[in-house]
């Protein structure tokens, strides 16, 4: 079995794409997790070379509709799994023809497709299951933990809504951040962080956002199963109505 | 009174209300400060009964004048009451809406003094929240039957969608409970806005209403000729179905402890979405000889299951319109056999491949010309087949905002 590993970033899948054109070769399996290869494994390493993304992103560009080139990006975000390898034979076949791509019953067009509408799905949810708290301040900040690389996406979102407020939105389970401050946004790592002071204020409001959602379920109707096909458990962490003791 | 107790008892009043979409609404307006509207409208959570959260629906206040039988705030009934200030209001939704818990507001009321009275303090949270705090979030209000002209257009101008709940479907129930309403009393404000938003609004403004299932005698066909002459002549983009949860105990209603009939009203919002996105006439989902729904089975099969002539259609050729019409595919099944079949003639191993369950398919269709049940149609056989397959987890309501493309859901 041929194996493939590479940094996991987006400039080192194209890297890897550019590779399996030059070497005529499709490997059985990428990924960028540290593995242990076993036996009968031929592996390799593919290293990250930005000049030739850049070149590779470039006949992306030019080759697919915008639709197309949104929809490999949203795969790739897609890290609860390892689209790799279908994403890359997604993108030969749009390069051998790009009116293959619109055959939706061709499984690997479906496959991603599904990637897309997974991701599109988790953040959906996640615009609308994360929640704010005030600082000192007055920034807004919320921590996300959401199981697809999401953050990346909702940055549109929120500067729309939140016109003229400071925000962060803190992935803890990538240890990133998006940043948004008098306009301006950017990405960071976060190395380690302190708990924020949050203002004055935040408690209060959190009990009583806790007593709306209390209050608003209608109890000859409850439907503890139905509540969570829409609101699964691990969207709960960050969620304070669903903390116990508001 | 502490604000906390109050958000308990005007949310708990509120909360019979089912309307809570915050979708479809294209806005023109932009009042300048924190807040936009999502086309394909958000569920910011879900409450223990599974129903979606997403505006901040409140009662302004639930002393109110009336005597409506099957309202918990009626006059007579002794709960405690409260009521908001609109600083209050405007203070809660902000706050909420800047932590992202919700949409923006659904506010109603219970009649406080007048019917103009109340308007005008439902009014003054509206001018609260859009001018002084430039709120640009949604907004849902009520208007106030029996209120003023000059009220609701201003409340035009400044929500996203107003509506005015009919509640009983019929004059005559509505005579024999609601005393102090009558169908063209709460329909004149709806009427007054259809009107004014024809004339003055660049994009007519969103109106709903909502209809009490179960607690008077009329029959599904009533109901649902209703509704079609809602959305066709009243134009309103909504009409709800509560099912009846009694309340009171009164002579001409359920009796307390009676279960509200979820089933039926969860059959009523599939009939409804047949005729809004489905292409169906009410006359054709139920008629004078089978006046209600079919609880066994969903609208759209027991259709297909009276009108087996019709069947089997084949996958490949038929329109859209018809495809609409088979058993087993939604509006997303139609749009990927519409565009998968662009390319080549599908078989069953391409439906496989899309995920389109065969489930109740196979009954109705010929893929490439071939059935896929192997003996000729008999309705006897397929409803007992049907019958015998496992069911899904029941569910109070359709689940709205799984689809949040709102190019294929269509306006929900």
């Amino acid at each position: 079995m041929i194996l493939w590993c590479y940094d996991g970033t987006f400039e080192g899948f194209l890297s890897l794409v550019h590779e399996s054109y030059i070497h005529k070769t499709i490997p059985d399996r990428i990924t960028a997790d540290e593995i242990t290869p076993n036996l009968l494994d031929e592996r390799q390493w593919i290293e990250t070379d930005d000049a030739i993304a850049r070149r590779v992103a470039a006949s992306l560009n030019e080759r697919f509709s915008k639709e197309t080139l949104q929809r490999i990006k949203h795969t790739f975000l897609c890290d609860d799994s390892t689209p790799e390898r279908d994403l890359l034979l997604y993108i030969r076949l749009g390069f051998k023809s790009p009116r293959a791509l619109e055959d939706f019953a061709h499984p690997i067009v479906y496959a991603i497709h599904g990637y897309e509408r997974r991701l599109l799905s988790t953040l959906h949810k996640m615009n609308a299951y994360l929640r704010f708290e005030e600082l000192e301040d007055k920034t807004l900040y919320a921590r996300i933990a959401p199981p697809r690389n999401v953050l990346p996406l909702m940055g549109g979102h929120f500067r729309t809504r939140l016109r003229g407020e400071n925000f962060i939105i803190h992935d803890t389970a990538r240890s990133i951040a998006l940043l948004h401050r008098e306009g301006e946004s950017s990405f960071v790592r976060i190395e380690s962080f302190e708990t924020p002071t949050l203002s004055v204020e935040e408690g209060s409001f959190r009990r009583l956002w806790k007593t709306f959602f209390d209050s608003v379920a209608i109890r000859s109707r409850l439907n503890p199963t139905l509540q969570r096909s829409h609101v699964p458990l691990k969207y709960r962490t960050y969620m304070s109505e669903f903390w116990d003791n508001g | 009174m502490t604000i906390d107790e109050k958000l308990t008892i005007l949310t708990d009043s509120a909360k019979y209300d089912v309307s809570c979409s915050s979708s479809g609404s294209v806005r023109t307006l932009d009042f300048g400060g924190v807040g936009s509207v999502a086309n394909g409208g958000i569920c910011h959570a879900y409450s223990a009964d599974g129903r979606c959260i997403s505006l901040l629906k409140i009662l302004f206040t639930n002393y109110c004048i009336y005597d409506c039988a099957y309202c918990v705030n009626r006059i007579g009934n002794d709960i405690r009451r409260a009521a908001f200030t609109p600083e209050e209001v405007a203070g809660l939704t902000i706050n909420f809406y800047r932590r992202n818990m919700i949409e923006g507001l659904f506010l109603s009321s219970g009649i406080i003094s007048s019917e103009d009275h109340t308007m005008r303090l439902i009014l003054k949270t509206l001018r609260l929240l859009r001018h002084t705090y430039r709120f640009n979030g949604y907004i849902h209000v009520k208007l106030i039957p029996g209120a003023s002209e000059d009220l609701i257009i201003e409340t035009l101008t400044l929500a996203d969608r107003v509506s005015s709940n009919i509640e009983l479907p019929s004059s005559q129930s509505l005579a024999l409970l609601a005393p102090d309403k009558t169908r063209e009393k709460v329909l004149q404000p709806l009427t007054m806005a259809k009107n004014y938003s024809l004339e003055h609004q660049k994009h007519p403004i969103g109106m709903s209403t909502q209809l009490i299932i179960g607690a008077t005698p009329e029959s599904d066909l009533e109901i649902l000729r209703l509704s079609t002459s809602l959305y066709k002549k009243t134009m309103l983009k909504r009409v709800y179905y509560s099912a009846y949860i009694p309340i009171n105990n009164v002579k001409n209603l359920p009796s307390l402890g009676t279960p509200p009939p979820l089933l039926r009203e969860h059959r009523l919002y599939q009939a409804d979405w047949l005729i809004r996105f489905y292409g169906f006439g009410y006359n054709e989902i139920v008629d004078e000889a089978a006046p209600n729904l079919d609880e066994r089975f969903d609208p759209k099969l027991s259709w297909a299951l009276r009108n087996l002539h019709l069947f089997p259609i084949e996958i490949n050729t038929a329109d859209r319109e018809t495809l609409l019409r088979i058993p087993g595919l939604g509006v997303r099944g139609v749009d990927k056999i519409l565009k998968a079949r662009r390319f080549r003639p599908l078989n069953v191993y391409d439906l496989e491949t899309m995920k389109i369950s065969l489930k109740r398919l196979r009954y109705f269709v010929t893929v490439g010309g071939k059935l896929l049940i192997d003996r000729s149609m008999d309705y006897q056989q397929i409803q007992t087949e049907l019958l015998s397959l496992p069911k899904p987890p029941p569910s109070a309501q359709p689940t709205l905002f799984e689809y949040f493309y709102p190019t294929v859901m269509g306006e929900l």
